[in-house]
C-alpha cells in the first residue's frame, strides 16, 4: 500500500490518485480527449504499477516514469508523448529555478573580488546593498526573458555564444539611450514627475538641472545618457548670470559714485524699461545698443556722464569676472554631481556624456574653457573624474587651426585630456559626419554617447537627420571569429554563415522592437513624458511609442574582427594588406546588410563597434571550450574589441589610426579608435596633438588617447606609479608614518590632499 | 572609492592601493578591481605605440 510520495525538495506528502488522474487528463485534453475517468483507471493503474514493485514511498520521478510506461503500453501513445513533453518542459523550468537560486546563492555570498558575475559592468558597485539588489533583479529577469518571452531560436543562439543579444534583462521594459537636447527641454522648464522645475535662470541652475535631467532619464533606459549640445546648452545660462551680475554691480557703482540710494532699484528699473520697451540686454559681446540706451535713460535721470562711463567700466569689467566665476563653479558643480549622484536604485552613477566644443560666443567658450578647468582641477581630493566622459568636438573653421576661433579651447582640451584622460575626440569633419552636418545648426553636428554609440542618418524621417531626441533602441552582437572557427578558412562557407546569424539578429531586433512599441508614454515619465525623446511631446499618456520610436536605432554589433582574420588567414589586419582588406569587406558587408533592412523597413538598422565589456570574455571562454585553444584566436582570456587592432600587437600610433579609420565610416552605429601613449603626455603635448590631428586627417570619427593615470590615496599623488608613489616614496599598500606625511610639500591633513600643487598656476591661466 | 585611509598608531595607508585608473571601453574606472576578469588581462597586455615614427609596418607593405 503506497502511504506517502517524497517530494523533490525531500518532503513526504500524503499520495493522492486524483493528482495522478488530473495530470494525465490535462495532458489528454491538450490531444482533443475528454475522458476523466479513464484517465482516473489510468493513475489507478500506475498505483498498481508502482505497488507491486514493493515501493510504498515512490518519489515524483518514479511516479512519472510509471505514468509514462502506463500510458505507453495501455495505447495511449499520443497522450504519453504531450505528457513527456510537459515533464521536460517542467524540468527545465526547475533546472532553470536552481541555476537562479545558484546565481543568486554566488550575489548573496560572494564579494565582487571572487565573482566576476558582479564585475560584468565596471560601473555598477556589487558589493553594495543596492547593487547586489540590482544584479537579482538582473539576473532574475535574463533568465526569465530567455525562457519565457525570446523565440526559442533566438534564446538558444544566445545561450550557446552565436550571438550575444545586450541588455537582455531590460528586453520587456525599455531602450538603451538618448541624446537629450537641453535648449528644448530647459525652454519653458520641465517636471521630473514629483514637481515642476521652471526655466533656470542662472548657469548654476543650468548645471543643476542638466544633471537632473541626465539622472531622470537614466532611470527610464537602460543605457547611457548624453549631452549633444553642452555648450549651446548652457550659453544660455551664462548669459542669464551675466546680466544679473551686470545689473548687480551696475548699482554697487551707482551708489558709490553717483551717491545714489536706492542704486538696486535703480539700476533694475532701466535695466527692466529697456528689456521692455527695447527687447535688448546687457551681454558679453556688447553686440546691440544696450550701452546707448542705457547711457541715454542715466543720463536722463541727472547722471553725469563721466560718472555713468565710470560706472559702465565697473560694470563690464566686475560683471564678466563673476560671471566668469559663476560659471566656473557651476561646471564644478556638475562634475562633482556626475559622480556622486546615484540613479538607478542607487547602484550607479549616471552613464553621462556632453559634447562640446563648437559654440564660438562668448556665453559658449566661457562654458566649455570652465567645464574644461573643471575636470582639470579634479574632484575634492583632487581625484580623476571618471563622469561625465567629455567629448570635444574638433571642427575645421571653429577650432582646429589656429586662426580658427576655438583654436584656444582645442588646445586647452589637449591640456585637459593628456591628464585626465578626457576629453574624447569627435570628427566632425570626418565625411560621413560632414554630410549631415548644416552650418548654425548644432543639432546636425555629430555627437557620441557612453562608449561610442552614433545616431545620426534617419532613414525613417528624413526631415530629421539630428542628434537630439534619439538613440539607440536595442542591439545585439554576432560571434564573428566562431564563424572563422567553422569555415576552416573557407571564405564562402564564413560569408554564408554570417548571413545567416544577421538573420538571426534582424529577426531578433525586429521582435524587440515589436516589444518595445507596445510600451505607452506612461512607462518612460521622463523620456516620453516630458517629450525628451523626438515627436514624443506629440503623444498623449497612455498613446503605444511605436511611431516615435522609430526614430531611434536597431543595431548589429560584432567582436573580434582580429581573431577572425587570424583564423581564416593565419594573419591579422595590423600584420597585412591581405588581411585588412578581408576585414573591410567583412565589416562592410554586415554595413550593406543594415543599409538593405533599413531601406526595406523604413526603420533606421547601423552596425556597431560593440563595446563588449561583459561580452569580452564570454563568446571567447564558449569557443575555447568548443573548440580548444586556437593560436591567435582563442587563446587569451578576452576577444579583441569590435575592429581594433589587437591591444596586445606592437604598432606606431600613426598606423594603428591608418587601419583602423576606415571601419569607422562603415560602424554608422558607433565606433572609437584608442591610442595607447607612453609616459606622461602632459610632458609631451605636442605629440598627443599630432595623435589628435593624425586621427582628424586619417578620416577616424571618434577617438581618445590612453595612457596611465594612477593615485595614491595615501598623499593625494596623481600621475604615473610604478613600483613606490614618487612624491611619498611607498610602495603599493604599504604603511607610511603621518610625520613624513606631514613634511611633503602640499600635503595639508588627512582627509584633504593638495594634488600637484607644482601645476597650480596652470589652472589660471585665462586663455 | 574601495580606498578608505586610516591613521592607526601613527601610520596611514597600511594595505591601501594605488588608484589605477583606466579607460576600459570608451569610460573610465577608478580601479582595476571593478574590471571583469577577461577586460583585467586584455588591460594588462595593452602595449603602447610609438608615436616618434610615422612610417611604421602598413607603409613598408
Amino acid at each position: 500500500m503506497i502511504t506517502s510520495i517524497v517530494k523533490r525538495d525531500g518532503r513526504e506528502v500524503p499520495f493522492s490518485v486524483e493528482k495522478i488522474a488530473k495530470a494525465i487528463y490535462q495532458a489528454a485534453q491538450a490531444m482533443g480527449g475528454k475522458d476523466y475517468d479513464e484517465a482516473y483507471a489510468i493513475a489507478q493503474e500506475v498505483g498498481k504499477y508502482i505497488e507491486s514493485n514493493g515501493n510504498t514511498k515512490p518519489t515524483v520521478e518514479q511516479i512519472q516514469d510509471a505514468v509514462e510506461k502506463v500510458l505507453i503500453e495501455t495505447g495511449h501513445a499520443r497522450t504519453a508523448k504531450v505528457y513527456i513533453l510537459y515533464r521536460a518542459e517542467r524540468s527545465r523550468v526547475r533546472e532553470m529555478n536552481t541555476r537562479l537560486m545558484q546565481t543568486y546563492e554566488d550575489l548573496t555570498f560572494k564579494d565582487a573580488k571572487e565573482n566576476d558575475v558582479k564585475r560584468e559592468n565596471a560601473n555598477i558597485d556589487g558589493d553594495t546593498a543596492m547593487g547586489t539588489m540590482l544584479k537579482y533583479g538582473s539576473e532574475g529577469a535574463k533568465q526569465f526573458n530567455e525562457l519565457f518571452i525570446l523565440d526559442p531560436k533566438h534564446a538558444e543562439a544566445h545561450r550557446n555564444g552565436d550571438i550575444h543579444i545586450h541588455d537582455m534583462d531590460f528586453l520587456t521594459l525599455t531602450t538603451t539611450c538618448c541624446q537629450i537636447d537641453l535648449l528644448k527641454l530647459f525652454k519653458g522648464g520641465f517636471s521630473t514627475g514629483h514637481g515642476f522645475l521652471r526655466e533656470p535662470n542662472d548657469i548654476a541652475s543650468y548645471s543643476a538641472l542638466a544633471c537632473i535631467a541626465i539622472q531622470s532619464n537614466q532611470n527610464d533606459q537602460h543605457g547611457g545618457q548624453s549631452i549633444p549640445n553642452f555648450d549651446y546648452g548652457m550659453a544660455p545660462g551664462v548669459k542669464k548670470t551675466y546680466r544679473k551680475l551686470y545689473v548687480r554691480n551696475m548699482s554697487k557703482a551707482l551708489e558709490l559714485i553717483c551717491d545714489i540710494k536706492d542704486s538696486n532699484e535703480f539700476a533694475k528699473e532701466i535695466y527692466n524699461k529697456i528689456k521692455e520697451e527695447n527687447g535688448v540686454y546687457p551681454t558679453i559681446s556688447n553686440d546691440n545698443n544696450y550701452e546707448e540706451l542705457e547711457k541715454a535713460a542715466m543720463l536722463k535721470k541727472g547722471i553725469k556722464e563721466k560718472d555713468y562711463d565710470r560706472c559702465r567700466a565697473f560694470a563690464l569689467e566686475r560683471g564678466l569676472e563673476e560671471t566668469e566665476r559663476a560659471t566656473y563653479q557651476a561646471m564644478e558643480a556638475l562634475v562633482h554631481n556626475l559622480n556622486t549622484m546615484h540613479s538607478r536604485a542607487g547602484a550607479q552613477i549616471p552613464f553621462s556624456s556632453i559634447n562640446y566644443g563648437t559654440d564660438t560666443s562668448p556665453e559658449g567658450r566661457m562654458v566649455i574653457k570652465n567645464v574644461l578647468l573643471a575636470t582639470d582641477a579634479g574632484l575634492g581630493n583632487g581625484e580623476t573624474p571618471i563622469f561625465p566622459i567629455h567629448i570635444f568636438k574638433v571642427k575645421e573653421g571653429v577650432n582646429y587651426n589656429k586662426e580658427d576661433p576655438n583654436y584656444d579651447l582645442f588646445k586647452l582640451s589637449m591640456k585637459v585630456s593628456a591628464k585626465r584622460l578626457f576629453p574624447n575626440y569627435s570628427f566632425l569633419d570626418a565625411p560621413y559626419n560632414k554630410e549631415y552636418y548644416v552650418e548654425g545648426d548644432p543639432n546636425t553636428e555629430i555627437a557620441y554617447m557612453g562608449c561610442r554609440t552614433r545616431v545620426m542618418a534617419n532613414n525613417y524621417d528624413k526631415t530629421k537627420q539630428v542628434v537630439g531626441g534619439r538613440g539607440n533602441l536595442s542591439f545585439t552582437s554576432v560571434n564573428l571569429p566562431r564563424l572563422a572557427i567553422k569555415s576552416h578558412g573557407n571564405l564562402d562557407i564564413f560569408f554564408e554563415q554570417l548571413d545567416s546569424k544577421i538573420d538571426l539578429v534582424i529577426s531578433q531586433l525586429l521582435e524587440r522592437f515589436e516589444i518595445q512599441c507596445k510600451r505607452k508614454v506612461r512607462n518612460y515619465p521622463f523620456l516620453m513624458g516630458q517629450g525628451i525623446w523626438l515627436d514624443s511631446d506629440k503623444l498623449g499618456i497612455d498613446d503605444e511609442v511605436r511611431e516615435v520610436l522609430k526614430h531611434g536605432t536597431l543595431t548589429l554589433g560584432f567582436i573580434g574582427l582580429a581573431e577572425t582574420l587570424k583564423c581564416l588567414l593565419g594573419v591579422h589586419h595590423g600584420e597585412s594588406q591581405e588581411a585588412q582588406n578581408l576585414g573591410i569587406e567583412i565589416v562592410a558587408h554586415m554595413r550593406n546588410r543594415m543599409d538593405e533592412e533599413s531601406k526595406k523597413t523604413g526603420l533606421n538598422f547601423s552596425l556597431i563597434a560593440t563595446p563588449a565589456e561583459g561580452l569580452s570574455g564570454r563568446f571567447v571562454r564558449m569557443d575555447r571550450e568548443r573548440y580548444g585553444v586556437l593560436e591567435g584566436v582563442t587563446d587569451r582570456p578576452y576577444y579583441t574589441n569590435s575592429f581594433h587592432i589587437p591591444v596586445y600587437f606592437p604598432i606606431s600610433a600613426y598606423d594603428k589610426i591608418k587601419l583602423e579609420a576606415p571601419y569607422h565610416e562603415l560602424t554608422n552605429g558607433g565606433h572609437i579608435s584608442y591610442v595607447e601613449m607612453d609616459g606622461d603626455p602632459s610632458q609631451n603635448l605636442d605629440a598627443f596633438e599630432s595623435v589628435i590631428r593624425c586621427m582628424k586627417e586619417n578620416g577616424i570619427g571618434y577617438g581618445s588617447v590612453n595612457h596611465p593615470v594612477d593615485r595614491d590615496p595615501v598623499c593625494g599623488y596623481t600621475g604615473i606609479i610604478g613600483d613606490t608613489c614618487p612624491r611619498c616614496g611607498r610602495h603599493d599598500g604599504e604603511g607610511i608614518s603621518v610625520e613624513k606625511l606631514k613634511q611633503l610639500k602640499g600635503f595639508n591633513d588627512l582627509r584633504g590632499y593638495d594634488e600637484n600643487p607644482l601645476e597650480d598656476g596652470d589652472k589660471v591661466t585665462h586663455i | 572609492m574601495s580606498n578608505k585611509v586610516v591613521e592607526v598608531n601613527g601610520v596611514v595607508g597600511e594595505g591601501v592601493t594605488f588608484e589605477r585608473i583606466r579607460r576600459i571601453t570608451g569610460y573610465l574606472v577608478g580601479t582595476l578591481d571593478r574590471f571583469n576578469d577577461a577586460k583585467f588581462a586584455e588591460v594588462n597586455d595593452r602595449v603602447k605605440h610609438s608615436i616618434s615614427t610615422g612610417a611604421g609596418l602598413m607603409e613598408q607593405i
